[in-house]
């Protein structure tokens, strides 16, 4: 079966491309760029607690957030060097995540939603009154970040550090996802009850779920401190929330790779519109409407139904030709018979 | 009492002042087919919810091979090996039909989520050992030809039967069927009958269902429980229990069933 449009030959390419965009790409291109990358991480991150898990919560910009802080004031603060400090922050980021899943398992559906969104208001406030601890409401500085001894600036370092980063975790969510735990995931979604009379068990998927999408967006965060040199509370606040959730509905709830379109095709919709302040929001609002009233499955739907090859099975995909297959399949079978 | 493989003492459970299960004894022999009838509101899905972990009873005790389970979590007492389907379809929706026999398969695998992510090697040897024991259980159900089908595109008593088969895919020792034959036409009715009998004398699971469709119960059961008001009645091999003068009146009420008597 040969399909020259797949889900895969296109991601190829997409990833060619980022390869040598820096190439061609003046400063502000480049900074556009890597916003997608890390707007990609989130929305992957979200998918696989909102699309894949179910679980409507709306404390992923304030994770963002935590990832982006936690980040900076270690390096600020305890002097940390940033290479310790961005993954111990993407740490604190699941930590916090995992926190937050314990209320999960007795909410869910709209609770659920108003009780994250509770979540992410008192993490706002905690960054804008701790001033002795976050500096408040004007945000601080981050230590410049420097590659030496690679011969490669910041912004060039910092892109193809992200680049590096968004393939190791696409591939990471797109082989979880299509595991043992990632149905565990889509059956909790799908019917709790019945997941847990085939033995799954349900706080742990939840938690595990928020952890996961917790740790993404504590990469994200990291990488957006360092993009920024600066830290500050209005990033995280209910529009970043907004934003992710347009894109994994516009890119295609329950698929990794629908999160990178949802990503960045609404980063470009937000830098085309950026010369034209109040018409953002109008034609996000559209947008999300749109999608959620015409398109349910998001752009990546649409490719499902019309291009071949964009299949997103929930187990190990099929590469060896069909006849080479079955003696395989039952060694191993035979091999797992109790 | 050593010999039940599932055995259920003096169980009570009200909601509110309503006594749903009221001092309920229950014993269930390995390798038969029980079949547990009543009229509606006799407790008979709230049994099997106590059994499941879905509710827990307010007094009595539930062993399943000698050891209690009373106040488990359902998944744990899955992975103890208990399986149960639904009145309702609970099939995953967003699955194909291999990826719900697949998530049967739950309880006997372990990749963890390193594994899972990073494509380690239990996860690929779990992976293709799981598929192609998915496809075996659907083969021994009459399905192999719907593995790749979406789970929403199938008819409501194939539904029923993949739902049967993704709880035996994993050997339960024992399994909860809860009106597997609502809805069902008489061609689906006597193939499922059929179905039953092979998963015991096949298998040798222990299936516990309700049922109202008393030709399907008599049919297969070996042993038939009859529950009314919370406890159960009368128990014994199906013939002797329709002609039990306590059953008749459960159903059909005492004038009724004096009439009936009469006749």
């Amino acid at each position: 079966m040969v399909a020259p449009f797949g889900r895969r030959n296109v991601l190829l390419a997409l990833f060619a491309a980022a390869s040598v965009l820096p190439a061609v790409a003046n400063v502000y291109q480049l900074f556009i760029a890597n916003l997608m990358l890390v707007y990609v991480l989130l929305a992957i991150g979200l998918n696989i607690l909102v699309g894949y898990a179910g679980q409507l919560a709306f404390a992923n910009a304030a994770m963002f957030g935590i990832g982006a802080y936690a980040t900076g004031l270690l390096q600020v603060r305890l002097g940390c060097s940033f290479w310790l400090a961005f993954p111990a922050g993407a740490l604190v980021a699941a930590a916090v995540g995992l926190a937050i899943s314990l209320p999960a398992l007795r909410l869910s559906g709209l609770y659920l939603a108003l009780s994250t969104l509770a979540f992410a208001q008192a993490t706002q406030w905690v960054f804008l009154h701790w001033e002795s601890v976050t500096f408040g409401a004007g945000g601080f500085k981050t230590p410049p970040l420097s590659f030496a001894p690679l011969p490669i600036g910041k912004p060039l370092g910092l892109y193809y550090l992200s680049l590096a980063l968004l393939v190791v975790l696409f591939q990471f969510a797109q082989n979880l996802v299509a595991s043992r735990v990632g149905r565990a995931f889509v059956a909790v979604r799908d019917g709790e009850v019945a997941a847990q009379s085939l033995g799954v068990d349900l706080l742990r998927t939840k938690a595990l779920a928020f952890g996961i999408s917790g740790f993404y967006a504590g990469i994200a965060g990291g990488l957006y401190s360092a993009m920024l040199n600066f830290v500050a509370p209005e990033g995280f606040d209910l529009f970043q929330m907004v934003l992710q959730k347009s894109m994994i509905v516009v890119g295609g709830l329950g698929s990794i790779t629908g999160s990178v379109l949802g990503a960045g095709l609404m980063i470009i919709v937000l830098e085309a519109l950026r010369a034209f302040k109040g018409l953002q929001e109008i034609v996000f609002g559209a947008l999300l409407v749109g999608f959620v009233l015409f398109m349910r499955g998001g752009l990546v739907s649409v490719l499902k139904r019309h291009v071949r090859g964009w299949e997103e099975p929930l187990r190990l995909p099929q590469r060896a030709p069909p006849a080479a297959a079955p003696r395989a399949l039952e060694a191993a079978a035979g091999g797992a018979e109790p | 009492m050593s010999t039940a493989l599932l055995s259920i003492r003096d169980v009570h459970l009200a909601f509110g002042g309503l006594k749903v299960l009221d001092g309920l004894n229950l014993e269930v022999k390995a390798g038969e087919i029980r079949g547990l009838i009543g009229p509606n509101g006799a407790g008979k899905t709230t049994l099997l919810n106590v059994i499941c972990g879905l509710n827990r009873p307010q007094r009595g005790d539930v062993r399943l091979n000698g050891v209690s389970i009373v106040g488990r979590k359902p998944s744990a007492i899955a992975r103890l090996g208990l399986g149960r389907t639904f009145q309702t379809s609970q099939l995953f929706r967003g699955m194909t039909v291999l990826e719900n026999m697949m998530l049967g398969l739950h309880r006997r695998t372990r990749t963890g989520l390193i594994s899972a992510g990073c494509n380690g090697r239990r996860r690929r040897s779990e992976e293709r050992a799981m598929e192609a024991a998915a496809r075996n259980a659907l083969s021994f159900v009459g399905m192999a030809d719907l593995a790749e089908r979406p789970a929403t595109a199938l008819s409501f008593g194939q539904q029923r039967v993949i739902e049967i088969a993704r709880t035996l895919i994993s050997d339960p020792s024992v399994v909860l069927l809860d009106e597997p034959a609502v809805g069902l036409s008489a061609n689906r009715l006597s193939e499922l009958d059929a179905l039953l009998r092979k998963i015991r004398d096949q298998k040798g699971v222990t299936l516990i269902l309700i049922e109202h469709v008393i030709r399907l119960v008599m049919g297969v059961c070996d042993q038939v429980t009859v529950l009314s008001s919370g406890s159960a009645i009368a128990d014994g091999p199906p013939a002797a229990v329709r002609n039990d003068p306590a059953v008749i009146e459960a159903y059909l009420g005492r004038e009724l069933s004096a009439r009936y008597q009469a006749s």
